[in-house]
């Protein structure tokens, strides 16, 4: 799976640290998902839509073989 | 008995409803490296053959076939892996500051990959070594395996912090 999670905070302008703090977890998680090491859980990935103001679809897509 | 029965019913629901991850809270970790690394350094100490202070004391022992009886016993090794277990347990089963799922699953992963790594240590003792230095090795061997996972765990939180794309 790919996220667009880099992309979405570049155009917000927020650091990873910034966006952690937002949603409640480490900055550790955040990163390891910029780099495709970890796959959300359905809670964290609606609340990281929820708060670039996207649909779920938008910033988490499917790759070939998921 | 049904009595027993309600109350872990009644306990597990309180459990789940706390979402428990049976983890310490974050500063039980401070305490624990706190008292694991001078507790480190004095089992090195030991184990080179330093001498340790003389703590000879009456202490009640329970003894397989006759029961218990009450012995004289040095307790400086006693006392020292007490010590050495809780510091682990407490710098090892603490929350992070952030404990979240990602960290959870580091946690999940790094106790495996412990287990594992202890566990072939142990074949290995057992295979090649024998009499007493099997013994000596199966006394450090309860300590290894959260050892084992703090090296892992940190080294892995640690990676993860500074790696960048």
């Amino acid at each position: 799976m790919k996220n667009t999670i880099r992309v979405e905070r570049a155009i917000k302008n927020i650091t990873q640290e910034d966006l952690a703090n937002k949603i409640g977890v480490s900055r550790q998680t955040i990163n390891a998902m910029e780099l495709n090491k970890y796959v959300p859980s359905t809670v964290l990935s609606l609340k990281i839509a929820r708060l670039f103001g996207k649909k779920v679809e938008e910033i988490f897509i499917l790759e070939k073989g998921d | 008995m049904y009595n027993i029965l309600y109350i872990c019913f009644v306990t597990n629901k309180y459990l789940n409803k706390m979402k428990t991850n049976f983890l310490f809270p974050n500063y039980f970790k401070k305490i624990g490296w706190v008292i694991l690394i001078p507790v480190l350094l004095i089992d090195l100490y030991s184990w080179f053959g330093c001498p340790m202070p003389d703590l000879n004391v009456t202490v009640l022992s329970v003894c397989i076939p006759h029961g218990f009886q009450f012995i004289q016993n040095d307790i400086a090794d006693e006392i020292l892996t007490v010590l050495t277990i809780i510091a682990t347990i407490f710098a090892a089963c603490s929350k992070e500051k952030i404990e979240d799922e990602f960290i959870s699953k580091i946690r999940l992963e790094s106790l495996l990959w412990a287990v594992y790594i202890n566990y072939g240590l142990l074949i290995i003792n057992t295979i090649f070594f024998y009499d007493t230095d099997f013994l000596n090795i199966m006394i450090y061997n309860m300590f290894t395996l959260l050892l084992l996972f703090l090296l892992r765990f940190n080294y892995v939180l640690y990676k993860s912090k500074n790696l960048s794309a």
